[in-house]
C-alpha cells in the first residue's frame, strides 16, 4: 500500500520583478511504500527543497497533486492545514529548529501540546522514545547547552512523539560531525527497522547510501533511482556516487 | 574615494533603520521642543519680575532643571537601544572590511545628521510653539496677555549647547561600544542573552520588602508634616522595589506557573510562560521604567489638577474669611480700638462686614503623647509629635455658637483638628482636665490650620485657662498674652477688598504693632500664580514623560518583536496555525504591556493616604475632589496608553510575519 503518492507535480515560480518564470519542478511522479526509507538527492537548485516544501504541505504546487494516504494534501484548507501537518507530518530540519525558550523535554512537547494533549499522555509518551532515542539524562537541559547530535536527536524525539504517518528529514546530517552524523543515521535506520516511513532529502552520499531506495532529481524531473535492496552500504556507496558523477558530466538517463 | 562617501552610508543606515530612527529623531525634537519652551517661559521678560513673579519663575527654572535632566536620561538610554539593536550591522560592515575607524566615521556622519535635524527643527518648532505656550501659562495662572513676540538667545544657546553636549556624548559612548567588540562578538550580539534567568530570591525579597515598607509609610502616615520626609522616602523605596519586583519577582511567579504541570502544558501558557521568562531578563529594566514613568505622569498630573481645580477651596480654607486680622500680646482697650477702626473703615469703603467672628485666644506649641502634653522648646525644628494647644474662652465660645453652656474649673470642651486624644481626661504638664464635650466643628480656624500639626481647641473658663497658662510657662519670663482674632466677610468688588486691607493693615498698625491683616483677595493672586504655576509644570512634564512612556514601549515591542520572528517560524513548521499565533502574540503583548499600567495603579491606591497628607499642608484638603482628579488622569491615561499598546502592537506583527 503506498503511502504518498505524488503526481505529476509542477511548479513555477515568477520573478517578482520582470516577470520571468523559473521552473522549480517540471514534472515529479513517484510514490513511497508504507515503511519505506527514501533519500531524494540532487544538486542545489534541482528541485529538491519544493518538493518537500509541497509535500510538508508548506508550499502549493501550480499543478498535480499529492496523496498522502488517498487523500490529496492540496485540497486541505488553509486552516486546517496545520492542524493536518501536525498531526501526520514530523519534521527534521538541518538546523534543527528548536525554541531556545524550551528545554529539551519542553521542545519535544510542542506539537502535542499543540494538539491538545494532557500532561500525562505527553508524559507516557515521551519516556518511551525518551529511552530509545538516548536523551533520557538531557531533558531538562536547554538547547543552548547541548552538543548538535544531541540536538538532532531531540528533533527527532519531536517529530515521533506525535506518531506521524511519514517523517520528512531535510539535510537532517548538514550540521554534525561525521560521528553524531553516524550516529543519527543509525537511528533511522532503528526507526525505520520498527515501520517507520522516512523521507529524507540530502546531499551526502553516506546518508543518502543507508536508505532503503535513494532517488536522483534533476532540473526539476526525477532523473534516477536505485533500490539498495541486498546491497552493503559500501556498494551503495559507489553506485550513488557512480550515478551522481554521471549527472554532472551529463549522461543519458538509464533505467 | 569620494568626500560624500561616509555621508552617504550614513544617510542610507538612517533610512534603512527608520523603524527605530524615525521615532528617536521625532522624540528628540519633541524633547528639545519641550525644553526650549521650559527654558523660554523661565527666562521670559514678559513674566515680569514683581514677588508673584519671582516665585513662578522659580518653579519654572526648577522646571527648566528636571527637563535638562530627563532629557539627557531620556535620549541616553533610548541611543543605548539603538546603538544595541545596531551592533550586528557594525559587525558586517567590519567583516566586509571597513576598520572601526571607518564605522566610527559613519557613526559620526550619522549622529551629526540626526543632531543637525533634531536641533533645527526642535528650535525652530520650540519657537513657533513658545507663543502659545506663555498664551497657556498666563491664561492658568490668571495673568493679562501681553502682545508681542520675543525669542532669549539665552535660551536658544542653553538648548543647543545642551542638546549638542548630549548628542556628543551619546556618540562617543557608541563609538566606545563598538570599539569594545570584535566582530564576531557584534554579529552574534543580538542573539546573545536567550539563556534560562536564574531565580534570584534575595533581590525578589529585597523588592518585596522595600515595596512593602513603601506601602506602610505612606498608608501609616498620619500627620500632613510627616509627609513631606515620609513621601520620599516612600518614592524611592517603591522606586527601587519595582525594579527588583520586575526583574526577579516576575521570574519567581513565572517559575512557579511553569512548575504547575496542568497549567503550562496549555497551549497559551506553554508559549507565554516560557518566551516571558526568557525576556524578562532583558525587558524588566524597561518594564520598569515605564511602570515608574506612568505612576509619575498619573501622580503629577492628578496633584496638579485637582490642587488648580480646588484653588478656591484651598483659598478659603487658609482664609476662611475674606479679610482676617490677627493681633497678639493684646489689652482690652487695644481690643475695643481695633473693633472701632475695623467698623469704620468698611463703612468709609461702604463694604458692609458680615459672618463676624472674633474671640480671644492663646497658643502654645507642645509635645503630645497620647493625651500627655508638654511644653516645646523654643526653637525651628518641629517635630512630628508637635501640637498646637489653642485655648478659647467659654464666654467667647457661647457667643459665638450662640450656645449656654457652663463650664466648671477644670473642665473643657475639646475640638480636634487633624489628631485624636482618646479617653475623657487630657493632662496638660500635670494638670489633668476633664473633656466634657467633644465638639464636632468649630468656627473656622483660618491661619491655624496653615500649620499642619495636630491642633486641639479647648473651650475653657477663665480660670483654667490661666493655670494651664502660667503651668505652661512656668521657669519663662515670656508669658503668653491673650491673642485676638476678628474675621469677616464683605459683599465688594474685588479691588475694594484689596483697598479694605491695605487701610486696615495701616490702621491697626498703629494701635498695635503685632497686628496681622490678611486678605483673601490681596492673596487670591499669589495663589493662582503659584498653584497654576505647578498646574502648568504638572502637565508639562507629564506630557514629556507620556512621550518617553510611549517611545519606551514602542521600543519594547520592536525589540520583542524581532526575538520573537525566529521562534514563531518555527512554530509555525512544526504545526501551529498562523491565527494561533496571532492569539498567543496578543495574549502575551497584552500581559507584558499592561503589567506596568496595573502595578502603577496599585502604586498609586497605596500612595492615595500619603498624597492626600501632602496636599493637606498645601492647604488642599477636598479629598473628593482629588479623588476624582486621580480617577479621570487613570482613565485618560489608560485610553493613551492603550492607543500606543494598538500602534505599536501592529509594528510587532509586521516584524513578527515579515
Amino acid at each position: 500500500m503506498s503511502i504518498l503518492e505524488v503526481k505529476n507535480l509542477k511548479k513555477v515560480y515568477t520573478t517578482r520583478f520582470e516577470g520571468n518564470t523559473v521552473q522549480a519542478l517540471s514534472n515529479v511522479s513517484f510514490s513511497i511504500e508504507k515503511g519505506e526509507y527514501v533519500a531524494i538527492m540532487g544538486e542545489s537548485g534541482s528541485g529538491k527543497t519544493t518538493l518537500l516544501n509541497i509535500i510538508a504541505a508548506l508550499d502549493k504546487p501550480t499543478s498535480g497533486d499529492v496523496l498522502l494516504n488517498d487523500k490529496s494534501i492540496i485540497s486541505i484548507k488553509e486552516k486546517d492545514i496545520s492542524a493536518f501537518r501536525r498531526d501526520n507530518l514530523g519534521f527534521v530540519f538541518q538546523d534543527f529548529n528548536l525554541l531556545d525558550t524550551f528545554s529539551v523535554q519542553d521542545n519535544i512537547f510542542l506539537p502535542l501540546v499543540l494538539a491538545g494533549k494532557t500532561y500525562d499522555e505527553m508524559d507516557e509518551r515521551l519516556k518511551v522514545i525518551a529511552k530509545k532515542l538516548g536523551i533520557s539524562d538531557i531533558l531538562i537541559k536547554y538547547p543552548y547547552e547541548i552538543s548538535g547530535g544531541q540536538k538532532q536527536r531531540t528533533a527527532i524525539a519531536r517529530a515521533l512523539i506525535t506518531k506521524p504517518q511519514l517523517i520528512l528529514a531535510d539535510e537532517p546530517t548538514g550540521a554534525l560531525d561525521s560521528r553524531s552524523s553516524e550516529g543519527l543515521l543509525k537511528l533511522f535506520e532503528e526507526i525505520n527497522n520498527e515501520g517507520q516511513t522516512i523521507l529524507m532529502v540530502t546531499h551526502s552520499i553516506k546518508a543518502a547510501s543507508k536508505a532503503k531506495r535513494v532517488m536522483f532529481i534533476k532540473d526539476g524531473e526525477i532523473f534516477h533511482q536505485i533500490y539498495k535492496a541486498s546491497m552493503t552500504d559500501e556498494k551503495m556507496y559507489q553506485k550513488i556516487s557512480d550515478t551522481l558523477t554521471m549527472i554532472v558530466t551529463g549522461g543519458e538517463r538509464n533505467e | 574615494m569620494s568626500n560624500f562617501f561616509y555621508p552617504k552610508i550614513a544617510v542610507n543606515n538612517i533610512q534603512k533603520n527608520n523603524k527605530t530612527y524615525i521615532p528617536y529623531i521625532l522624540a528628540c525634537i519633541c524633547t528639545i521642543i519641550m525644553f526650549y519652551n521650559m527654558s523660554f517661559l523661565s527666562a521670559a521678560k514678559n513674566i515680569g519680575n514683581l514677588s508673584d513673579s519671582r516665585s513662578l519663575r522659580q518653579i519654572l527654572i526648577f522646571g527648566e532643571g528636571v527637563v535638562g535632566i530627563f532629557s539627557i536620561i531620556f535620549l541616553f538610554y533610548n541611543n543605548r537601544f539603538l546603538i544595541k539593536r545596531r551592533k550586528k550591522e557594525f559587525g558586517l560592515f567590519n567583516i566586509l572590511g571597513m576598520e572601526k575607524k571607518h564605522i566610527a566615521r559613519v557613526m559620526f556622519f550619522e549622529m551629526t545628521i540626526i543632531m543637525i535635524i533634531s536641533i533645527i527643527a526642535g528650535i525652530l518648532a520650540g519657537i513657533l510653539l513658545s507663543k502659545l505656550m506663555i498664551l497657556i501659562l498666563f491664561k492658568i495662572i490668571t495673568f493679562k496677555v501681553v502682545f508681542g513676540f520675543e525669542i532669549p538667545i539665552k535660551s536658544v544657546i542653553h538648548t543647543a549647547i545642551l542638546f549638542s553636549g548630549i548628542f556628543i556624548v551619546n556618540l562617543i559612548y557608541n563609538i566606545f561600544q563598538v570599539h569594545l567588540s570584535n566582530p564576531i562578538e557584534l554579529l552574534k550580539e543580538t542573539n546573545a542573552g536567550e539563556r534560562e534567568p536564574k531565580t534570584k530570591w534575595i533581590i525578589a525579597a529585597i523588592g518585596a520588602v522595600c515595596l512593602a515598607a513603601g506601602y506602610y509609610i505612606s498608608l501609616t502616615t498620619k500627620y500632613p508634616l510627616a509627609a513631606v520626609g515620609g513621601f520620599f522616602t516612600a518614592v524611592i523605596l517603591v522606586i527601587i522595589g519595582t525594579y527588583c519586583i520586575f526583574i526577579s519577582g516576575s521570574i519567581v511567579v513565572l517559575k512557579m506557573l511553569r512548575k504547575n504541570k496542568k497549567y503550562y502544558y496549555k497551549l497559551n501558557h506553554f508559549v507565554s510562560i516560557s518566551s516571558m521568562l526568557h525576556r524578562m531578563k532583558q525587558h524588566a529594566a524597561g518594564l520598569s521604567n515605564i511602570c515608574i514613568l506612568s505612576t509619575m505622569v498619573i501622580v503629577m498630573l492628578s496633584t496638579t489638577i485637582s490642587m488648580y481645580a480646588g484653588i478656591e477651596d484651598v483659598l478659603r480654607n487658609r482664609y476662611p474669611r475674606n479679610i482676617s486680622v490677627y493681633v497678639s500680646k493684646v489689652s482690652e482697650s487695644q481690643i475695643k480700638k481695633i473693633n472701632n477702626a475695623i467698623e469704620k473703615q468698611t463703612s468709609i469703603l461702604n463694604a458692609a462686614p458680615k459672618n463676624i467672628i472674633n474671640y480671644h485666644y492663646i497658643y502654645f506649641i507642645t509635645i503630645q503623647k497620647g493625651e500627655r502634653f508638654t511644653i516645646k522648646e523654643i526653637d525651628n525644628y518641629f517635630p512630628p509629635d508637635a501640637a498646637e494647644l489653642v485655648l478659647v474662652t467659654i464666654d467667647d465660645y457661647n457667643r459665638i455658637a450662640n450656645e449656654s453652656e457652663s463650664l466648671s474649673k477644670g473642665e473643657v470642651l475639646l475640638y480636634s483638628l487633624n489628631g485624636n486624644i482618646e479617653g475623657d481626661v487630657i493632662n496638660i504638664s500635670g494638670l489633668k482636665l476633664n473633656i466634657k464635650r467633644r465638639l464636632s466643628s468649630l468656627y473656622k480656624e483660618g491661619r491655624l490650620t496653615s500649620i499642619m500639626a495636630n491642633s486641639y481647641f479647648l473651650v475653657a473658663d477663665m480660670d483654667t485657662i490661666k493655670e494651664v497658662q502660667n503651668l505652661l510657662n512656668s521657669g519663662r519670663n515670656n508669658v503668653e498674652h491673650f491673642s485676638y482674632y476678628y474675621g469677616f466677610d464683605v459683599n465688594a468688588k474685588r479691588d475694594i477688598q484689596i483697598k479694605l486691607t491695605n487701610a486696615l493693615k495701616n490702621d491697626l498698625t498703629k494701635i498695635n504693632p503685632k497686628v496681622n491683616v490678611e486678605g483673601a483677595e490681596r492673596e487670591r493672586e499669589g495663589f493662582y500664580v503659584l498653584f497654576g504655576g505647578l498646574f502648568f509644570l504638572g502637565i508639562f512634564l507629564g506630557l514629556l514623560f507620556i512621550m518617553a512612556v510611549v517611545l519606551a514601549m514602542y521600543y519594547n515591542q520592536i525589540l520583542e518583536g524581532y526575538d520573537d520572528k525566529e521562534r514563531y517560524n518555527i512554530m509555525k513548521k512544526i504545526g501551529m496555525s498562523c491565527e494561533k499565533i496571532r492569539q498567543i502574540i496578543k495574549n502575551q503583548v497584552l500581559t507584558v504591556f499592561f503589567l506596568p499600567l496595573v502595578i502603577a495603579v496599585i502604586h498609586l491606591m497605596f500612595a492615595f493616604n500619603i498624597l492626600t497628607k501632602f496636599l493637606a499642608m498645601l492647604n488642599f484638603t477636598n479629598v473628593n475632589l482629588f479623588i476624582i482628579c486621580t480617577i479621570i488622569t487613570i482613565c485618560v491615561f489608560s485610553v493613551i496608553y492603550t492607543i500606543v499598546y494598538a500602534l505599536t502592537a501592529k509594528t510587532y506583527y509586521q516584524i513578527v510575519r515579515e
